[in-house]
């Protein structure tokens, strides 16, 4: 007990080894979320607070996982990156068999209410995002993916979850798992001919793919390629959206200024189009203030993946900064009609608790991987 | 563990790179549309201007069993028009003039509130005016200064043509309020909706309600309807159709004739609601339209209680209604036969505590057959105390009493069959032989509502079977069989018989058809007795089961018999 009080006491006293300019980065971004949730739920009278509130609280939940795992340790996570990967499949094949049905995708189990938050439900897949960076870390630092073997070896482990969000069916994460799977892949130094092969394989499957689509789906692809397609149904967000961004021009609307995010337009102004409520009300120099704090926060990130000693804890970060690399991107693209609406939440931004509390974990894991580094390091100097 | 000197740092490298032109990427392509077109995209938005208009469904009917309409909808218009227009500097000053003009005093402050009151975004439509007639809107958009930014809107509104006939069955409907809102959020419920508040338009809200429709049309620079972009027509909400018969309702409302009480007749072997009336009552017409918070309070503060439904939950002492409980008790617990008699002088003495009987003079030796026809209280006080509390209260809970029957209105009321356990645990006393003696005439810790007493006697009636009263056609019957013996049923149906033939219930038996009943007269500690009757009929093959109460009415005998003998006589017979 002793023991264990005093070990604690010794990761809470690591805390100020902290990196602190990822965790200033990360308040920041969350903080703009807070002023543009407020603002894209300002049209719905009362429930205004309901939102901004609900977001707060989760954000201080995903804070509180940040600790926990922080004081947890990546050691011990990497160590047990098998059973946590195992937990989150089972989760998610419960998802299939007893989930909640929302936004045409099922996805979410309902937990019951929980303190002032009301109904709470969680999102499985969003939990993966995490145990898949950590479970394809301790795979390929042991199994280098020099050899095809140790290669196909990490495609399968990806492949579990892969295909269970595929089945909710929920496309978008699906390709998070991929973007993940693919950075850590090339990060633990995977043949290039190998990849070369993946890629040329995905690409080619593509049209195969389609016949694979939900209804929906297809609608959302096609509308994506052209918006007038369908101008007042799929395509109908997509237009909408791209004039909420082109109308902030250089300044932007002004906060709580904004007319196309008041309008009904987007089913989800406080979620998926969270950008575009922003870029309309905050112009050109706002989005691109947010666009350069996502850009330090992914540098920082790749910067501790440089210098880690540790391959695991390298090939982690990596496959986290891919994930939010590749919401970023999409998430945005998205909002100005350039990419495909898929419905992945804006990292930090976006109203919702699961998305936050992942980030939360993989950012406490990294903080931990930081530093260890440091101190050994520290160590080598003396 | 050992840290492999990396090979790979330069394809960590290699991403932050490619992290970088990636949001490089995205910042030329938001520059693009955010600087360089931002021109287009601004005056796209200014004119985007699209509006929404929320189409109300026609809600379905409500109609009796034999297809008379109990409420229906109506069309009337609506002046709607945008918050963004409206609040523009003058606007209201001439909304009030032109209204006024055309007789429909409003102040320009009353106006401002109303459309305060539903403004959620400016492109969304408000209700200025509402419930206007096509006379009054075809009047005032003749008027020359008639503004281009106001509009009619057709709604439908629900009317009650029965007018307080039934105003407890059918309930009324309103605009829907705050907290209903947010807890009916899931159902895409909206602000100005119509919803049910009461009674069956409570209940069956789901199926009444239908599904809104919307509009989305354009409009030009000065908000004038340019063309409609997209319309979802409103679906009517589904036709309800109810058991009520409403010749009889109206026949049992002139037979309780301004009297204060309740009416209640259902079908013994499925539940189905003939009658259910309770006065006073009110007028759902005056609700469903609105009225003042001072109209409102009135209603409220009424001694009377009109909004309460005495059927479903008035609580009430049932009085000698409740010997057949009584009677069966002691008879299932066999402690005592049918031919079990006691002397009546008038009056029982328990220790030192006198229990009178009704009849001062005693009814002399009486077997149980006597003692109901009679209703003998001095026969039956030593009957509950030979059958004791516990089987009572036991009976009591069984045949349905203290406890809600299942009708489909919302507001029951339990009503209470007290046992030694709550006496304790209410008043912290232990229970005296003497409130046993009460019990069983049905006085005392004992309250039952209309419906539980009609439907005891159901079971009576039926064979030992519970039913579960319905309004709504379309519900479930639902039926419990309570096992009861069927030798003790139809010695109690026997003297049912005798209480209308030769007893207290004979002015029940004038009306052409056979029926057995039971009178009641409970001590009203407020003011003169409650009346009660509870019958069945035809006796021979019951069919329909009927209770009244009146309030106040002094003996259940000359009161409440006449009410239930007439109502089922219609119910048998037809009107004659």
């Amino acid at each position: 007990m002793k023991k264990f009080l005093r070990s604690l006491f010794e990761r809470v006293y690591a805390l100020r080894e902290m990196d602190f300019l990822t965790l200033v980065l990360v308040f920041l971004l969350f903080l703009v979320g807070l002023v543009s949730i407020y603002s894209a739920t300002a049209g719905r009278g009362d429930i205004v607070k309901y939102f901004v509130y609900r977001q707060a609280i989760w954000g201080t939940i995903a804070f509180g996982a940040f600790l926990f795992v922080f004081c947890v340790g990546h050691e011990r996570l990497l160590k047990w990156s098998a059973i946590v990967y195992a937990s989150v499949l089972f989760l998610m094949a419960l998802v299939l068999i007893a989930g909640t049905v929302s936004r045409g995708s099922q996805s979410w189990i309902d937990i019951g209410t929980l303190l002032h938050l009301g109904q709470v439900r969680i999102q499985p897949s969003e939990l993966g995002k995490v145990a898949l960076s950590l479970v394809l870390a301790s795979w390929l630092s042991r199994f280098p993916p020099n050899k095809l073997k140790n290669f196909l070896g990490a495609l399968a482990i990806a492949g579990l979850s892969g295909a269970l969000v595929l089945l909710q069916p929920d496309l978008g994460t699906a390709a998070v798992y991929g973007c993940i799977t693919l950075a850590a892949l090339f990060a633990s130094g995977a043949l290039g001919k190998y990849l070369a092969i993946l890629l040329s394989i995905v690409v080619g499957c593509m049209p195969l793919g389609w016949h694979f689509l939900k209804e929906y789906q297809r609608l959302r692809l096609l509308v994506f390629i052209n918006p007038y397609l369908d101008p007042l149904g799929a395509g109908y967000n997509v237009i909408q959206s791209r004039i909420a961004v082109g109308a902030g021009g250089l300044w932007g609307k002004g906060f709580l200024k904004g007319t196309q995010s008041k309008l009904y337009f987007l089913p989800e102004p406080h979620t998926d189009f969270i950008f575009s409520v922003f870029a309309e009300e905050f112009g050109f120099v706002g989005s691109t203030i947010i666009i350069l704090l996502f850009g330090f926060l992914l540098w920082r990130l790749l910067g501790i993946a440089k210098i880690v000693k540790d391959k695991r804890a390298k090939i982690f970060i990596v496959g986290i900064s891919a994930w939010i690399w590749f919401q970023v991107i999409e998430s945005l693209a998205m909002s100005m009609g350039l990419a495909p609406v898929t419905g992945l939440p804006l990292p930090f931004l976006s109203y919702g608790g699961s998305s936050l509390v992942s980030v939360g974990i993989a950012l406490g894991i990294v903080q931990s991987i930081y530093v260890s580094t440091k101190k050994q390091y520290r160590l080598t100097l003396d | 563990m050992p840290h492999k000197l990396d090979p790979n740092k330069n394809r960590i490298q290699i991403l932050r790179l490619l992290v970088v032109f990636s949001l490089l990427l995205l910042i030329v392509a938001l520059f693009r549309f955010q600087i360089i077109q931002a021109d287009k995209y601004i005056s796209l938005a200014a004119q985007n201007r699209l509006r929404f208009i929320r189409l109300s469904p026609s809600r379905g009917d409500i109609v009796d069993a034999n297809g008379a309409i109990l409420a229906t909808s109506m069309k009337v218009f609506n002046l709607m028009g945008y918050p963004q227009d409206l609040m523009k500097k003058g606007r209201l000053q001439l909304l009030e003039r032109i209204f006024l003009r055309h007789g429909i005093p409003i102040s320009k402050k009353k106006i401002k509130d109303i459309i305060k009151k539903q403004y959620t975004v400016p492109y969304n439509a408000v209700t200025v005016l509402l419930n206007l007639t096509l006379a009054q809107v075809s009047d005032l958009i003749s008027d020359p200064e008639f503004p281009e930014f106001l509009f009619p809107l057709p709604v439908m509104r629900r009317v009650y043509p029965t007018g307080n006939l039934l105003p407890h069955v059918l309930g009324y409907v309103g605009e829907i309020t705050k907290e209903e809102l947010e807890n009916l959020g899931e159902k895409g419920y909206r602000g100005g909706d119509v919803i049910g508040k009461a009674g069956v338009e409570l209940v069956y809200e789901d199926k009444l309600r239908g599904e809104y429709g919307e509009e989305a049309i354009e409009v030009d620079a000065k908000g004038r309807r340019v063309r409609v972009v997209n319309r979802k027509e409103p679906m009517p909400g589904e036709k309800v159709v109810l058991t009520i018969d409403l010749n009889a309702q109206s026949y049992a409302a002139s037979l309780l004739g301004g009297r204060k009480g309740a009416v209640f007749a259902m079908d013994v072997k499925n539940g189905d609601v003939k009658v259910l009336y309770s006065f006073p009552g009110y007028d759902p017409n005056s609700l469903a339209w609105g009225l003042s918070s001072k109209e409102w309070k009135l209603i409220l503060k009424n001694r009377d209680k009109p909004m309460m439904n005495r059927v479903i939950s008035g609580t009430y002492p049932p009085g000698s209604t409740y010997k057949v409980v009584t009677a069966y008790a002691a008879l299932a617990e066999k402690k005592i036969s049918p031919n079990t008699t006691y002397y009546c002088g008038g009056a029982f003495r328990l220790g030192n505590r006198t229990f009178r009987c009704w009849k001062k003079t005693g009814h002399g030796t009486e077997n149980l057959e006597r003692a109901i026809r009679d209703s003998c209280d001095v026969y039956f006080y030593q009957v509950g105390l030979e059958a004791g509390i516990n089987a009572l209260a036991f009976w009591s809970r069984k045949l349905g009493l203290g406890e809600i029957t299942g009708i489909d209105l919302p507001g029951e009321a339990d009503g209470l069959v007290a046992d030694p356990t709550w006496k304790k645990r209410t008043f912290g006393e232990s229970w005296y032989l003497g409130d046993t003696v009460n019990y069983s005439i049905g006085q005392g810790f004992l309250l039952t509502t209309p419906i539980q007493m009609a439907r005891v006697f159901a079971a009576i009636a039926n064979g030992g079977k519970l039913v579960r009263p319905r309004l709504y056609m379309g519900r479930a019957v639902e039926v419990q069989d309570l096992g009861l013996s069927n030798k003790t049923l139809s010695f109690i149906r026997k003297a049912l018989y005798q209480v209308v033939k030769s007893g207290t219930g004979r002015p029940a038996g004038r009306y052409g058809v056979e029926v057995s009943g039971k009178t009641g007269t409970a001590q009203n500690p407020h003011g003169e007795d409650h009346a009660w009757f509870v019958g069945y009929a035809p006796s021979k093959d019951p069919k329909y089961v009927a209770v009244a109460l009146v309030e106040g009415g002094g003996h259940g005998s000359s009161a409440a018999a006449p009410i239930v003998g007439q109502l089922l006589s219609f119910l048998c017979n037809g009107s004659r």
